[in-house]
């Protein structure tokens, strides 16, 4: 019975036995896997793949920038990339070896290569933007590598990729902007569009085995294509941006602008920007290293622990497109705009009078506030105020309006959101308040453009609403995306935001800016043969930012043509001239004229002459060789030229100007009648600093004819530039190209 | 070979054929009754799953490192024809006579332990022998343990809720073994045979309070070498990078020292539910090192997923229990013993090896049994299944 017991006892326990092992530990188990294999299954199978499959990148190509005319901006190029597979090392004699050969090649730190190497994986890399013949040396020494150690044949990588190329270098580079060393768009264009113009990269993957070779007894391999970055056609005309460009710098230089300048031209109708530089610009292929040689002493006579910070931000701030990230007093430019909400909402009309004593106190027991003319303009309709830049008459017109609806427009105009152009960086208006409540003096003090800061783009887009017939456009400057093969995969259609002011309003107001161009304060805005009209704008900066304790000013013109229909229209801004002048009328304004007389003739604009301008036109000289000498002087004569005979000869072999050349009427043709005085050459006198009349004396003094151009319609203009050097030895003849600028208004 | 004269024994006799000559010789041979039926094909079933599966973990790294897609699936193959053989002939020996056996059994395995510390070896761990084959000493250890605490409390039956008879002489056997295992070192089948020694003395009767004061004194004994810091080094070296296979990833010290554990995890979780197909598994082509031994259960996971292993862990669980279930009917404690031991040992490396490719113990080398790659131990295991079967033939009678 014992024993009976004793089996029992057994019986008993051996449930408990199983009921641990089969019970309490095969559950566990199974809980366990279901854990490791269900739960976490997904992401242990990810990390699992990460090592059984090599991840190869392939480049894809970032579109190209073309202009509106299909020319290049910004296109991607083939480089390569260098990586290792530093799992294929045996020891670090290899390591060694590959690192040295590689440093010497790329000419970079052998002991950053060498610690690459050691590491365990298969892909490392090394640099990218290889160009062809560096990758040609590297494939050499791969050559040598496979030679030396057979194991390592497979050590060195070299990928196709892609880099980028800005033809025209600085060519407007604040808008473009560039990308970074990983192709990534950093600014302008290239980072607002990034997305669209880099595509999709594609990828190899290969399954490995655990010692990295692809010779798997199973084919697992995956391939995804790299879909090539989609093209940017863009509103902005090469020719035209080259041409802003130009004389934009020009006038940075003549006017020793202390920060940058602007300038922005768009199309009234559609809000597509044609040309909107900045300058300095910078090297897009180049970044990183600093334009301003000013800056650049600065930086180096800084502490050298401060020279880095200084730099970085001195080079962040060379990349901001001044045009849309920069605020500024709009000054009287905004005069039009205070101009259009005051006529269409009737508190004026063009009949209504203003009258200026120099100075006018918005209300009892404030200091009157200045006009720029202190003597006074006196008694002016409104077209005259305007065309006088009056500040009394405008604080007058801006309490008419008064403050509330000076607000309700000011938003209409879009001063206080952003305009919404495709650009990072857009910066906002600075107004006295959130909700337009503002004081007598702020009211005041705005109608004339100061006391607020607004951009430069959101001051070309309300005053193209006010000449286009009153539509408020969202600029633009990406027209097409395209592919490769062309198709269109989106087109940018011209949005019209809201109508702010009535066609009357905006045709009144188009005749009155064409008149200021004409004859009032904007004449230096003036373009010989062509309709334009326009305001000028100076105001005040609200900081001394170059520190020299002067008042620093914002120079700018905002004008169109032509005047009767508004096609085109271009601000243009300067920041803190330190020149002998800084007025919009004689910093800015020459510089519209100037690339307008240029721009519009190229868009095709056609040119419409006064009476005046005929009569001052250049006309054809005729061919007068072959002939004698007194037969030619009398045709010459004949034709209203005056003659000037060099040589001793009885027939004229030769003359300048050539026949069919344009030279101004009352002109110079020189006939040569033997081959020794074909080669006397006379020197071009200085022109500069001289009316039209002296400069057309001095010019003919050497036989020399002179081409006015600019605003010569008056008699109080003086020559500023001219277009071959004093001094320079040209043939007697030639047509020397003057330009002249009014003098006398101050604004 | 190891398993002692008796089972040399066995394996000569019936060289001289047949079953005739069985029915002469009763005391030696007993085939009054059939073996259970289930138990056997589950056996085979298993084995011939394990081969299949050991041959897919295995060829990769038998072709890059052997040359020789088959240079683990061959000797295995031998192995298994040869346990399975082993397993019949030794169904029909009748397990009592074991009995007599058991304490040469005993001496021999101890005899081969302190052998193969003396042997060259190659490396700092001393657990392989060759004498004609290669073999491992502890898996014969593991038998020897079941076999003597079987015999011993099948003698000392009524005493053994006695401390003396109970725990202290029986402790002395596994005290032997534990001790030149220590000396290997292999950890993990002192682990085996002391829960073993366990669950037999368990069985057996003796008193529960002593397994928790044994149980107590130890976890006391480890917490007190533990807070004195006597350990930390110790346990750094031995446990090095246990449950953190996957957090220490970056690094490099516990890169190499976890990379097998945390492949095992990586082709575990590749499996999913599903499995990525039979052969299909990606952690073999050298990620996982030594796929075909201690670990292919992951590879098992990965390539059957969670519904393939568990099929298969439920199978191993269902050959236990009815092992165990069986061998209860047995007529005498002896038999009742042994084959509860003997599939507890089944249970228990199953058990302790899916721990360790988890992650949940330190990976100190179980093997899978049936699946992982060994001679010794699948001879061993399918001749301990042939005992079992003996066994059951016994109880099969008893029923009857």
């Amino acid at each position: 019975m014992k024993k009976l017991g004793a089996k029992d006892k057994i019986q008993k326990r051996t449930w408990i036995i199983l009921a641990l092992i089969v019970g309490l530990g095969f559950i566990t188990i199974i809980g366990k896997l279901f854990i490791v294999q269900v739960v976490q299954g997904e992401e242990l199978s990810t990390k699992a793949l990460d090592q059984q499959l090599k991840d190869t990148s392939i480049g894809a190509k970032r579109g190209t920038i073309y202009d509106c005319n299909g020319k290049v901006i910004a296109k991607s190029a083939t480089v390569w990339k260098l990586a290792l597979e530093p799992t294929y090392f045996e020891d670090d004699e290899q390591r060694e070896y590959v690192a040295k050969g590689i440093a010497d090649i790329l000419d970079t730190d052998y002991e950053k290569i060498f610690e690459k190497t050691k590491k365990n994986v298969y892909y490392v890399d090394i640099k990218s933007n290889i160009e062809n013949d560096v990758k040609d040396e590297l494939v050499e020494f791969k050559k040598e590598v496979t030679e030396k150690y057979l194991k390592l044949a497979n050590v060195i990588y070299l990928i196709e990729d892609y880099k980028r190329y800005y033809p025209y270098g600085t060519f407007a580079s604040s808008v473009i902007g560039f990308t970074g060393s990983d192709g990534q768009g950093l600014a302008g264009l290239e980072y607002q569009y990034d997305e669209v113009l880099s595509g999709t990269p594609g990828r190899v993957l290969t399954a490995v085995d655990g010692t990295g070779k692809t010779e798997m007894p199973y084919e697992y391999e995956y391939k995804v294509d790299a879909i090539n970055g989609y093209n940017l056609v863009l509103t902005i005309d090469e020719t035209v941006q080259r041409i802003m460009e130009k004389y934009l710098k020009q006038g940075l230089i003549d006017n020793a602008v202390y920060n940058r300048g602007a300038a922005i031209m768009m199309n009234v109708k559609t809000g597509g920007i044609i040309g909107m530089a900045v300058e300095e610009g910078f090297d897009a292929n180049d970044p990183f290293k600093l334009v301003s040689e000013a800056k650049k002493e600065e930086i180096a006579a800084l502490p050298e622990d401060e020279q880095e910070a200084e730099t970085s931000k001195a080079l962040s701030e060379q990349w901001r497109n001044k045009a849309v990230s920069d605020t500024y007093y709009p000054g009287s430019v905004f005069k039009i705009i205070t101009s259009a909400m005051a006529l269409e909402e009737g508190a004026i009309t063009l009949d209504s009078q203003f009258t200026c004593t120099g100075a006018y106190s918005p209300y009892e027991g404030v200091n009157p506030i200045p006009c720029h003319n202190t003597a006074g303009h006196g008694t002016q309709t409104f077209p005259q105020a305007l065309c006088n830049s009056c500040n009394p008459a405008f604080m007058m017109i801006g309490q008419k309006v008064g403050a509330e609806k000076f607000w309700e427009y000011y938003k209409a105009f879009g001063y206080s959101e952003k305009t919404g152009i495709d650009l990072p960086g857009e910066a906002d208006d600075i107004f006295f308040s959130q909700d337009g409540s503002m004081g007598p003096v702020d009211l005041a003090v705005s109608s004339f453009g100061q006391g607020f800061s607004i951009t430069p783009i959101q001051m070309i887009t309300a005053v193209a609403s006010v000449v286009n017939g009153g539509n408020l456009m969202q600029p633009y400057l990406v027209s097409q995306i395209v592919d490769d093969d062309g198709n269109i995969i989106s087109a940018t259609e011209p949005t019209v935001k809201r109508q702010v002011v009535s066609k009357e309003v905006s045709e009144e107001l188009c005749k009155i800016l064409e008149e200021n161009a004409v004859s009032g304060a904007a004449k230096n805005g003036y373009v010989t043969g062509y309709r334009v009209g326009g305001k000028t704008g100076t105001s005040q900066r609200l900081a001394d930012i170059n520190g020299d304790g002067i008042q620093d000013y914002i120079a700018s013109f905002c004008g169109f043509a032509p005047a009767d229909d508004p096609q085109y229209i271009m601000l243009v801004y300067y920041d803190s001239p330190q020149g002998d002048s800084y007025y919009g009328s004689t910093v800015a304004a020459p510089v519209f004229a100037k690339i307008m007389t240029e721009v519009l003739p190229y868009l095709g604009v056609e040119a419409q002459y006064t009476e005046e301008e005929l009569a001052n036109m250049s006309t054809t000289a005729g061919a007068y060789t072959g002939v004698s000498v007194s037969d030619a002087k009398t045709a010459v004569i004949n034709d209203g030229f005056a003659p000037v005979v060099y040589g001793n000869g009885d027939v004229v072999l030769s003359q300048i100007p050539a026949g069919g050349a344009t030279i101004p009427q009352d002109g110079t043709v020189v006939l040569f009648t033997d081959e020794n005085a074909e080669k006397e050459m006379v020197k071009v006198p200085d022109l500069v600093g001289m009316s039209i009349a002296e400069a057309n004396r001095s010019a003919a003094l050497f036989n020399l004819n002179v081409s006015i151009s600019g605003s010569a319609s008056s008699s109080n203009c003086i020559s500023y530039s001219q277009d071959i050097e004093a001094d320079t030895e040209v043939k007697p003849g030639t047509v020397i190209t003057v330009s002249f600028c009014e003098t006398g208004v101050a604004d | 070979m190891a398993e002692t004269a008796a089972k040399s024994r066995s394996l000569k006799r019936p060289a001289t054929p047949s079953n005739t000559r069985k029915l002469k010789k009763p005391g030696f041979f007993n085939a009054k009754s059939g073996f259970d039926m289930p138990f056997f094909v589950i056996v085979l079933v298993l084995v011939v799953v394990g081969l299949i599966v050991m041959f897919s973990a295995s060829y990769p790294s038998a072709y890059y490192y052997k040359g020789n897609s088959y240079a683990y699936f061959l000797p295995q193959l031998r192995s298994v024809i040869i346990g399975i053989g082993a397993m019949i002939v030794v169904s029909f020996v009748d397990y009592r006579q074991l009995r007599r056996f058991a304490y040469v059994v005993f001496a021999i395995s101890v005899v081969l332990l302190i052998a193969v510390l003396i042997v060259p070896s190659e490396g700092d761990v001393k657990r392989w022998m060759t004498i004609g084959i290669q073999f491992q000493p502890s898996e014969i250890a593991k038998f020897a343990t079941i076999l003597i605490l079987a015999c011993w409390t099948s003698t000392h039956s009524e005493s053994m809720d006695k401390f003396k008879e109970g725990v202290l002489l029986p402790g002395v056997f596994v005290a032997v073994t534990c001790a030149l295992l220590m000396l290997e070192p292999h950890y993990s089948c002192i682990a085996i045979i002391l829960i073993l020694t366990m669950v037999m003395l368990f069985l057996s009767g003796v008193k529960g309070i002593y397994f928790i004061v044994g149980i107590g004194a130890v976890a006391a004994l480890f917490a007190i070498l533990y807070s004195t810091g006597a350990l930390a080094g110790y346990l750094e070296k031995k446990f090095s990078g246990w449950g953190t296979a996957l957090t220490y990833i970056n690094d490099d010290q516990w890169q190499n020292q976890t990379w097998q554990t945390r492949n095992s995890l990586y082709a575990i979780g590749s499996g999913g539910l599903l499995g990525l197909g039979p052969g299909q598994s990606r952690q073999k082509h050298l990620f996982l090192p030594e796929p075909q031994n201690d670990f292919i259960f992951a590879i098992v996971c990965e390539e059957l997923g969670f519904i393939g292993a568990l099929v298969i862990l439920l199978a191993f669980a269902y050959l236990v229990y009815r092992g165990i279930r069986v061998c209860m009917r047995a007529p005498d404690i002896f038999g009742r013993l042994l084959g509860t031991g003997l599939c507890a040992q089944i249970g228990l490396q199953v058990i302790l090896n899916v721990l360790v490719i988890t992650d949940c113990l330190p990976n100190t080398g179980i093997s899978f049994p049936f699946f992982s790659y060994g001679g010794t131990s699948m001879i061993m295991l399918l001749m301990q299944m042939g005992v079992v079967l003996s066994i059951t033939r016994s109880a099969r009678a008893e029923k009857m």
